[in-house]
């Protein structure tokens, strides 16, 4: 009886050793799981593959520290597609830090695949996320005035990567990595005015959320959370951040099952003996 | 003309442009502020109504060839020409709202510093790192050399970044903890929930789709609607979808209401009142 509340009531700085253990651990190990390809992401990554050479993606990131577990990884392996397919990218902001943590990434990417920073691709650095929607109507007219300069206070407009952009109608493509709601306003006032595909990359917090402009064909594709950056280097044939955090993603989980479960297990025998014991009082 | 207006400007010129727009926006603001409650409200509401009458109107106004030398397959209306220098203007005057939460910062934690509140020292350490931070970055912008950009990124990758990453860490410990007391069977909508919750979790990740890697991955055989990761979709797309969609449809004609309010001026609470 006593064992079973005790499963019940395990101390939560247990719990927290434990999460710890299954989160540190697998990094040591060198465990490589294959995943299933889900839709979603087979549909992202042929979205990026049947682009032209040297078209235009813009390619937001709107994400923080925070989120750089599911976000960064995500970014890196999107970048790396863009980057293999040999298309140019300009990368938005709307979070003040992800213009610093993708600007980092782009620039250790950009010697493994070749690239050159306003020539293949741009950073357009922060913009107030406050004023999302009217600075992408903005944007969507008139690409080189609203942006304006890049990280660097270069005028974008004499950067040989905006060669022949003008407005939304030059951009083949639209990504969005985000840990919130701002993949909303893209579709609102850049995607679906000018019919442009858009791929999104949300947390996987965020990603039932997102299920409903899949089917709705207003999102050509996504990965959602890290499991949809697993899947998307297994496709890519690269063994990235998101595939060496996949088993720590795993024991964690399994651990919250597990403790589920144990609580539950203990709960439903204590009720059986209880119930036993009453009956046995009521003979 | 307005375009014009907002040109990148940099080293005097940038200078001269801040000082400006500082002396023209207290201006503006003493003039507000010296109109009385009721016209002040009057005026904030015809602001608020163009605003959006603007947007309105660009919108649904019918579009014609507007071509420019830079892209000769423009279209538009008479509005579009002022859609950006519009954005411009918001985005100055969402950047004024930054420097009126900072002086609401200050003002909280100012008064608590000086009167020895409990948690003054939590304020001082607010001060501390504002400007800290700011110092920095100016310093850096103004002048790039070794010891402010690795200043910055001390600040920047060994402060502000490692907080923010700790402190969403932090969350996990806190779900595995949650979800252990709070998903007992108690009811049948708890069991169904637990369930759920347990096959999208196992879906999600890789040890839990080995569980049914056995069973057969061709779409046309029937068996295959039985591994986990397809029943995860399932759910997501067949009944996770379909109500995302219907509360997406109410939140977005209680939104149409609200704009509509606010827009018209018939919002209560709002533009001044307790103030009229």
């Amino acid at each position: 009886m006593k064992i079973l509340r005790v499963l019940q009531e395990v101390d939560r700085r247990y719990l927290y050793a434990a999460l710890l253990l299954a989160v540190m651990l697998p990094f040591l190990m060198d465990v490589k799981i294959p995943v299933p390809i889900s839709a979603q992401t087979n549909k992202m990554y042929t979205a990026i593959e049947e682009l032209p050479p040297n078209s235009f993606v813009l390619f937001g990131v709107d994400w923080s520290a925070g989120t750089r577990g599911e976000n960064g990884a995500q970014t890196e392996v999107l970048m790396r597609h863009l980057m293999r397919h040999k298309v140019r990218f300009a990368l938005l902001a709307f979070d003040p830090q992800s213009k610093e943590l993708c600007q980092r990434i782009a620039q250790r990417l950009q010697t493994e695949y070749g690239y050159k920073e306003g020539v293949n691709w741009v950073n357009w650095g922060y913009r107030v996320s406050s004023n999302l929607e009217m600075y992408l109507k903005a944007l969507a007219q008139d690409i080189p005035t609203a942006v304006g300069t890049d990280i660097h206070e270069v005028p974008v407009r004499t950067l040989p990567v905006m060669a022949g952009i003008q407005s939304a109608k030059d951009i083949a493509l639209i990504l969005d990595v985000t840990p919130s709601s701002t993949f909303q306003a893209y579709i609102q006032f850049v995607a679906q005015p000018y019919k442009i595909p858009m791929g999104i990359a949300p947390t996987a917090v965020m990603a039932p959320e997102a299920f409903t402009y899949l089917d709705s064909g207003q999102i050509v594709g996504m990965l959602a959370g890290l499991q949809g950056a697993i899947e998307y280097e297994q496709k890519l044939g690269v063994v990235g951040k998101a595939t060496r955090a996949s088993v720590s993603l795993s024991f964690a989980h399994l651990l919250i099952i597990g403790f589920i479960v144990l609580g539950n297990l203990a709960m439903l025998l204590e009720r059986r003996q209880k119930s036993r014991l009453h009956e046995g009082d009521a003979q | 003309m307005l375009n014009q207006l907002f040109q990148p400007a940099h080293g005097t010129a940038l200078a001269g442009y801040i000082l400006g727009a500082i002396v023209f926006s207290l201006i503006v603001f003493a003039a507000l502020m010296a109109v009385p409650p009721r016209f002040r409200r009057n005026i904030i509401l015809m602001a608020t109504f163009v605003g959006g009458l603007f947007y309105a109107l660009e919108f649904f106004w019918p579009v014609h060839a507007m071509p420019t030398p830079e892209d000769p397959t423009r279209v538009g209306n008479f509005l579009s020409p002022y859609v950006v220098p519009f954005g411009d203007i918001t985005t100055v005057i969402f950047a004024w709202t930054v420097g009126l939460g900072v002086i609401n910062l200050c003002q909280v934690h100012g008064k608590r510093v000086i009167k020895g509140a409990s948690g003054a020292f939590n304020s001082m350490a607010f001060f501390l790192s504002m400007i800290v931070m700011l110092v920095v970055y100016i310093l850096q912008q103004a002048h790039p050399n070794a010891i402010n950009k690795n200043m910055k990124v001390l600040l920047f990758d060994g402060g502000l970044q490692s907080l923010d990453a700790t402190m969403f860490s932090i969350i996990a410990f806190y779900i595995v903890s949650a979800a252990y007391r709070a998903f007992r069977v108690r009811s049948v909508e708890a069991t169904l929930l637990l369930c759920t919750a347990v096959i999208v979790m196992l879906g999600q990740i890789a040890i839990g789709q080995m569980l049914t890697q056995r069973i057969p991955a061709d779409p046309h055989n029937f068996v295959h609607n039985f591994r986990i990761e397809i029943i995860r979709d399932w759910i997501m797309t067949k009944a996770n979808a379909p109500a995302t969609r219907a509360v997406a449809f109410g939140l977005g004609i209680g939104g149409l209401a609200v704009a509509l309010r606010i827009w018209l001026g018939l919002e209560r609470g709002s533009y001044f009142e307790s103030q009229g």
